[in-house]
């Protein structure tokens, strides 16, 4: 090299910067970083300490009751962070796309703590009809028995009936069974598929690229369809039955946006948190942390479309069956949460997403996916608390003080559930080679 | 203004667009100020290379739209509680929920518009004539699959032989002087 700048040196000005610099090589280590664990560690700490603050609500007046429904709104989050990141993973499997590459083991990690799910469901279970009213008057002469004592109003008690061969304690069972069951199965499958992937022996030939290209979008194309089905009867079974009298045709819907609201906010802040350390360091661009700001950006939009308009259906038809269900969620109190809940779930995510320069940024990005985070809590707490009658329309704390459970029990159950994902994120390379996008990853950002 | 004689400038010509974001880049370091890149679809980079300043457009939409907004709005309100109030399912005339779809529609339209003629005013269009087009591969190339970085003569900087001779030593397909 010094004999050819002697040579070239009088014409040339700078000859090393004006060679052309090529592409980034991928890092010679593609294992989390030992950063993954300290997180862990951490979490582990926040779902202890929360777990331990929950056990006072155990002696508090309507403790017992607001614990079971904290553990729910946490369960359901998690659910949402597990069933939201293999909705996405079939859908980037199908679509394509390098947004997809660099989040695919982020997402599988979310998708493999289904068993833990499975296991945190039987809580749920085993005290259901603690929490529904279906489950505590489980047939015709127990609703009429609950309607004669006043636990039940006469619309309560005859919808419960109409109802009943979906929502009842062996229908609810087996809904569960079926619906973990479809997920662990294709999650298995697309983890398993994922691993082999990289390991084919034809790695990095069009063959071996097609070849898995066709048999992952052969299974996430169709499993698509039937997740959004099954998630559908999930959570009506488990989150809308609460009020039995109600009758929604988007809250599936609904569900499915908020999930992909959380796993793009978690998605990115696993990333950003990443690309402090090698191999995500050099493999997440600035390109791709633009376009997953940017569908996030849609899931702001299509979240408040959603909900709001359903809102604006039913207030224009001012129904009795329907609108009871809103008026328990702005009287009495409910007004606060219901304003706060649009103010951070979408006026604040929204009017922030607008500027460029903010997606492009991973420092303000942490914040914005933090607080995302912390708003789908606020979305989950009012869409759970107001079913219950002590509750409804009437949002009070003295002689309350059990609905602080909603505080701590969300944060502890969300905490053990990060402790699985994490350890699931360390188990594999963060980065999925046999795949032509990982090439384009490392191209520079300029070349489209 | 530009001088009217001479030539416009040098025009370089690149297969890629990473040759011409980092001809661009260098470009910048040497002290070039006026320039321009074509390419036949956005490189966000070569406008990063260029220093693009921020352009009004943004702001321009931010305003459309929150002038949408505000006539949805008192339109709505004017209608429904001065203009023809009409009883409604007994509802109160002041039903802010039935004007949200309107005042939608009026930031989109508001915001759409003020985005598209901003625009236009801003890039100095309708423009008639543009002398690049007197560079035959310039005409032929820009609008499919060449990417090109116009030093043009009224730079300070702007040599004509040093120029090229800078120009070249990124390799380019070739270097042509661009006449007005």
């Amino acid at each position: 090299m010094e004999m050819a700048h002697e040579h070239h040196g009088g014409n040339l000005q700078r000859p090393e910067v004006a060679r052309y610099q090529g592409v980034n090589t991928l890092p010679a280590v593609l294992t989390a970083p030992d950063a993954v664990g300290v997180w862990r560690v951490r979490a582990a700490i926040v779902a202890v300490v929360f777990a331990l603050i929950s056990l006072v609500f155990l002696f508090v007046p309507l403790g017992r009751e607001h614990l079971l429904r904290a553990y729910l709104m946490g369960y359901m989050t998690c659910f949402n962070f597990c069933g939201g990141a293999l909705a996405f993973l079939m859908v980037q499997y199908v679509s394509g796309g390098k947004w997809g590459d660099i989040l695919r083991r982020p997402l599988e990690a979310m998708t493999r703590t289904i068993w833990a799910l499975v296991v945190m469901l039987l809580p749920i279970l085993f005290l259901m009809k603690h929490l529904y009213q279906w489950a505590a008057f489980p047939n015709k002469a127990a609703t009429l028995q609950a309607f004669k004592q006043g636990l039940m109003t006469q619309e309560q008690q005859l919808t419960a009936n109409s109802k009943h061969t979906m929502l009842n304690p062996t229908a609810a069972v087996v809904q569960a069974a079926i619906v973990l069951g479809f997920m662990a199965l294709v999650i298995t499958l697309l983890n398993r598929w994922s691993v082999q992937r990289d390991q084919d022996s034809d790695a990095g030939t069009l063959a071996s690229y097609d070849r898995w290209r066709i048999r992952f979008e052969n299974l996430s194309g169709p499993s698509i369809l039937v997740y959004v089905v099954m998630m559908t009867a999930f959570v009506i079974v488990f989150v809308k039955s609460l009020d039995v009298t109600w009758y929604s045709s988007v809250y599936g819907l609904q569900f499915l946006v908020a999930q992909g609201y959380a796993v793009l906010a978690l998605g990115m802040l696993t990333l950003i948190l990443l690309s402090r350390y090698e191999p995500i360091k050099t493999m997440f661009r600035v390109t791709e942390l633009h376009d997953l700001g940017k569908l996030t950006f849609a899931f702001v939009m299509l979240n408040i479309y959603l909900t709001f308009a359903e809102f604006l259906i039913i207030w224009s038809g001012n129904v009795p069956d329907e609108i009871p269900w809103y008026l328990h969620r702005i009287h009495g109190g409910w007004w606060m949460i219901c304003t706060l809940d649009v103010v951070c779930h979408w006026l604040i995510p929204f009017c922030i997403l607008l500027s460029r320069d903010f997606k492009r940024s991973k420092h303000k990005m942490i914040w914005l996916c933090v607080f995302m985070l912390f708003a789908r809590l606020v979305d989950m707490f009012w869409l759970i608390e107001p079913n219950f009658k002590d509750a409804a329309s009437n949002l009070h704390i003295r002689g309350n003080v059990g609905i602080l459970a909603y505080v701590t029990v969300p944060v502890a159950v969300v905490a053990v559930w990060m402790v699985i994902y994490l350890t699931e994120l360390m188990k594999r390379p963060l980065i999925n080679v046999n795949d032509p996008h990982t090439e384009e990853l490392l191209e520079p950002e300029h070349a489209h | 203004m530009p001088p009217r004689e001479g030539i416009y400038g040098l025009l370089a010509e690149f297969n890629t667009p990473s040759e011409l974001v980092h001809a661009t880049e260098m470009a910048h370091r040497e002290g070039y100020r006026r320039m321009e890149c074509y390419t036949p679809y956005p490189v966000e980079e070569a406008a990063e290379a260029l220093r693009f300043h921020k352009t009004r457009v943004p702001l321009m939409c931010l305003l459309g739209g929150l002038a949408g907004l505000t006539t949805g709005f008192l339109l709505e309100t004017w209608i429904n509680v001065w203009g023809y109030p009409l009883n409604l399912r007994a509802m109160p005339l002041f039903s802010w929920p039935a004007f949200v779809i309107p005042e939608y529609e009026m930031t989109i339209l508001f915001a759409g518009l003020s985005t598209a003629f901003g625009m236009i005013a801003q890039n100095g269009l309708p423009q008639l004539y543009h002398p690049l087009f007197n560079a035959p591969n310039f005409a032929s190339g820009a609008t499919s699959d060449k990417f090109f970085l116009c030093l043009e003569s009224h730079d300070p900087r702007f040599d004509r032989a040093q120029t090229r001779q800078f120009l070249e030593q990124f390799s380019p397909v070739s270097v042509v002087e661009v006449d007005h």
